[in-house]
């Protein structure tokens, strides 16, 4: 049978404030759920329900079958893993490790061969005898980690675990945190502010904001369909337009565009969002070949060089649009800043949401 | 092989005790709140009852009388006289010495620092006893030098003591407050064209406007509750500690003891509190600031500095001298030879008051850390309900006077049925409540420091909260632990205003003793004690120094940079 995680109307208040707004959630078993918003958003908060330090103001939090809002951390045998590592900075390595099963009253040998192979799944083997501190911080977030996993928790509850990294190291971490993910089969659940991260790492992703869940979805979904303007606008980059229906079209200003679909909305007033990789940009007079509708002519602000692409800031009709071109493309262009140049906004590559 | 997959193919959770978390934390909780309630509210409760009641019935009588027997009432004038003078003084020499500390950069501050430090770790007395030598009726510059009649005994001699009993406590506010506010502004104030003079009063006073306060207050409540000092020199110049005293032992009239009790309270509280308000805001106006870099000082400036600081610092070991000298002179100021006959102490039955006071201090260092350490996990990391209730009861002894606290204890305890009353027991658990308060402040500091996701680590790994705390919380506190320890320790071999009241015909102590001894009119054997205990205090502070070296510098207390 598999044990499932499941949220029901959590909600937890902090005097006046409301942290997390009714959230409903289910987690399977070996699912890698990743917690994605802006600080401040209450994912935190959400995690520390779970692992029992908090105590929700309402709704329910369900483990195979069970309401746990009542059990103490203890009882509840998930593991955590902490931004700050946590390590226990008097204990080494090993005992670190070990802190866990001794609290389980394992067995001396058993305990020794579980810290071995703990050790030997993040590679710090012959790091056992050291202290936290003689330690980089890429390998104390990897010893808090089996720290976590060694006593076999149900679920791995991490809060932001690579926030305090470099960036190399990070991505390091994260794939390595993917690996052990994929060879346990453990149930993760995953907290972080940063979007690629997320969408790089979890099999299910909770975009968050202001307590509330905004969407659940697999990382395509979340990328593709965005259900709503926050989530396009946190999760990747994308340019907005207001604007309102006129007819078949939609009006931004003094542009009259040409929208696929409406996507269900039923407002006058629209929110427009399109992805940079969509926008189509061409020398003078050259789309106009190409295209039947929705091709403007806007001025080139700024070119920004990232490596394989180029981004480039256009203005149009007052709007400023952003676009990323390869580079190998963006010489042939041959424009150069403040000219004028084609610009082609796919009908169906927009994103509709309503305008509040 | 088997057997280890085996073991973790299924999840288990750790054993729980008998008691919850929660339970064991109301307990400790309810423990410490009945030992402050029984050991500091009650005695208090204790001394309002006895002023306020006469037969069983509300009555000012004794108030009424206080205020119409002219000997009594004067010490009210007196106390407030000497209090403010001294706060004024003082408040001023250590404003400018910590000036000369941090704002200039004259040469050898950490002599500086360590000789007007030196006052914490000796007898609250000492400046008097050395003010005696040199000013008294015997004195070696008045009755040897000067032939003059004329001696320091009454207010200038209290005013002089205090001084300079109080000028490490009111430096170490000013230093903090003055090093942590950014010089660049007095250059801005400069480079607009202000002298040096304008830039001091104008901008250098005012920023450190709270830090003087709040070392004003101190100061003041200080002195105004300071026992030890004016029974040595006051002489006929009675203040309201020395009255309380008087009256109780010498006339055994406890109502009138109670009562200026009550009217030294209401001075010290009103000062504690602007102290503790006062450094609350300015700390958290300092926290978080970088140390500007100092200009060097122009000349002048650094010479004249330089001698203030001498001419303070000479003062201090003039005292420190001046009674270790007396300790081994024959005949102060008559006959010079040196001997150790004042180290016999026949009067007084030899040593063992000495060693009665070494093992109390280090009962006292023990209960004293350990409580307040638990003390302050319970108020800033388990936080039960009520944690706030726990947290004022912790910080009000310091404002309670120790006369006051010592009366108390006399007219709470004084039953047959307190078995630890007359036994050392008594003296122990009241030195250990007279100073919790700064014990609990530094325990409190020292736990947030640790950060809350450790102890969270702990707790989802499966240790109870008594494992959290011994395991991991403690080992943590460890140099924490040390210094309320010590400082406990030192307190309680050179504490005199409460335990005075409760030291017994079996029980001695080392730093009582010197005021008998003076009070027989044996000089030099008080200075003998006063250097003994200062010698005791010193080496073990040596010891505990030498040992800490070694243990706390493995691995593990390296900090790592991340
Ligand atoms: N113990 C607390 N008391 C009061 N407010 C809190 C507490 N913990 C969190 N909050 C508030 O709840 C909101 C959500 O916080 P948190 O869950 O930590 O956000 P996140 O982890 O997404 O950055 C924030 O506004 C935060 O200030
Ligand atoms: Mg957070």
């Amino acid at each position: 049978m598999s044990k499932e995680l499941v949220l029901e109307n959590l909600t937890k208040k902090f005097g006046e404030l409301i942290a997390v707004n009714k959230v409903n959630l289910e987690v399977k078993e070996g699912e890698f759920v990743c917690f994605l918003g802006p600080s401040g958003c209450g994912k935190t908060t959400i995690l520390r329900m779970i692992t029992g330090f908090e105590i929700p103001t309402d709704g329910k939090i369900w483990y195979d079958g069970k309401v746990i809002n009542d059990l103490i951390p203890q009882k509840r045998n998930f593991g955590i893993v902490f931004q700050s590592y946590a390590l226990f900075p008097n204990m080494t390595v090993g005992e670190n490790i070990a802190f866990g099963l001794k609290m389980r009253k394992f067995p001396k040998n058993i305990i020794e061969s579980r810290v071995e192979e703990m050790l030997n799944l993040v590679g710090l083997t012959k790091w056992k005898d050291y202290y936290p501190a003689q330690l980089s911080g890429g390998q104390q977030q990897r010893v808090a980690l089996v720290r976590a996993l060694a006593p076999n928790p149900n679920v791995l509850l991490l809060d932001e675990p690579l926030s305090a990294l470099d960036a190399k190291i990070r991505i390091r971490l994260r794939a390595e945190i993917k690996r052990l993910q994929n060879e346990l089969g453990k149930t993760m659940i995953y907290v972080t502010h940063d979007q690629e991260e997320a969408l790089s790492i979890a099999d299910k992703v909770v975009v968050m904001e202001a307590g509330v869940f905004e969407q659940v979805g697999t990382p395509l979904e979340i990328y593709q369909n965005p259900k709503t303007s926050f989530v396009a606008d946190f999760v990747g980059t994308s340019n907005f337009f207001k604007g309102v229906k006129e007819g078949s079209m939609v009006r931004v200003g003094d542009l009259l565009l040409k929208v696929a679909s409406a996507n269900g909305v039923n407002e006058d007033r629209l929110i427009l969002a399109i992805r940079p990789e969509k926008i189509e940009v061409g020398k003078r007079g050259t789309l106009k070949k190409k295209y039947k509708e929705n091709i403007f002519s806007g001025r080139l602000d700024v070119a920004t060089f990232m490596g394989v692409v180029v981004r480039l800031m256009i203005e149009l009709n007052g709007n400023e649009v952003i676009t990323d071109v390869l580079y190998t493309d963006y010489e042939e262009l041959g424009i150069k800043h403040g000219e004028s140049l084609d610009i082609y906004l796919p009908p169906n590559g927009f994103m509709v949401f309503p305008d509040k | 092989m088997a057997n280890k997959s085996e073991s973790f193919a299924v999840s288990t959770t750790p054993p729980t005790g008998i008691i919850s978390d929660r339970q064991i934390v109301i307990l400790v909780s309810l423990l410490i709140g009945f030992i402050l309630f029984f050991f500091m509210l009650f005695p208090l409760y204790s001394i309002l009852k006895m002023s306020f009641l006469k037969n069983g019935h509300f009555s000012l009588a004794s108030y009424y009388k206080y205020f119409r027997t002219p000997r009594i009432a004067r010490s009210l004038h007196h106390s407030f006289y000497v209090a403010i003078i001294s706060m004024i003084v003082t408040t001023i020499l250590a404003f400018f010495f910590a000036y000369a500390l941090t704002r200039t950069t004259i040469k050898g501050k950490n002599i500086f620092y360590t000789i007007i430090m030196m006052p914490l770790i000796s007898p609250p007395i000492i400046q008097a006893l050395a003010l005696i030598l040199l000013f008294g009726r015997n004195g070696l510059i008045t009755a040897h030098l000067l032939k003059t009649d004329w001696s320091i005994y009454g207010a200038w001699g209290i005013i002089i003591s205090e001084i300079f009993y109080c000028l490490p406590h009111a430096l170490v506010i000013l230093y903090t407050t003055l090093s942590a506010v950014d010089t660049r502004i007095d250059e801005a104030a400069e480079s607009l064209g202000a002298n040096a003079f304008q830039v001091f009063w104008k901008v250098t006073v005012p920023s450190a406007k709270y830090g003087l306060v709040s070392a004003a207050a101190l100061v003041f409540n200080l002195t105004i509750t300071d026992f030890g000092n004016p029974i040595v020199i006051g002489g006929n110049y009675n203040v309201l500690a020395t009255e309380i005293y008087s009256q109780v032992i010498g006339l055994q009239k406890f109502d009138m003891g109670a009562t200026i009790s009550v009217i030294l309270l209401i001075p010290s509280v009103a000062a504690f509190l602007v102290n503790y308000y006062i450094s609350k805001k300015s700390f958290s106006l300092i926290s978080g600031q970088a140390r500007p870099f100092l200009r060097p000082s122009r000349m002048w400036k650094k010479i004249g500095f330089t001698g203030y600081c001498i001419l303070i610092s000479a003062c201090i070991i003039l005292i420190y001298v001046t009674v270790v000298f007396g300790s081994f002179v024959k005949v102060w100021p008559y006959d010079w030879r040196l001997s150790f006959t004042h180290y016999n102490f026949p009067s007084i039955g030899g040593y063992a008051s000495l060693w009665t006071s070494f093992w109390i201090a280090i009962v006292v260092g023990i209960i004293g850390a350990s409580l307040t350490l638990v003390s302050g996990y319970i108020v800033e990391k388990a936080k039960p309900k009520g944690s706030q209730l726990l947290y004022l009861l912790s910080v009000m002894p310091a404002a309670i006077p120790g006369t006051v606290m010592g009366l108390g204890y006399i007219l709470a305890f004084n039953r047959p049925y307190y078995i630890f009353y007359g036994t050392p027991w008594i003296i122990i658990i009241n030195v250990v409540i007279c100073n919790y308060t700064l014990g609990m402040l530094s325990s409190i500091t020292n736990l947030k420091q640790i950060d809350k996701s450790m102890e969270e680590a702990a707790t989802s790994l499966g240790a109870s909260i008594i494992t959290t705390f011994t395991r991991v919380v403690f080992p943590l506190s460890k140099v924490a632990f040390m210094q309320t320890f010590i400082y406990y320790f030192m307190r309680s071999m050179v504490t005199i205003s409460a335990v005075i009241f409760l030291v017994s015909a079996t029980v001695h102590l080392a730093a009582i003793e010197i005021i008998y001894l003076d009070m027989d009119g044996r000089m030099g054997s008080a200075n003998a004690m006063a250097t003994v205990i200062m010698v005791i205090v010193l080496s073990f502070l040596g010891v505990v120094r030498f040992i800490g070296k070694k243990k706390f510098s493995s691995p593990q207390m390296q900090q790592s940079s991340v």
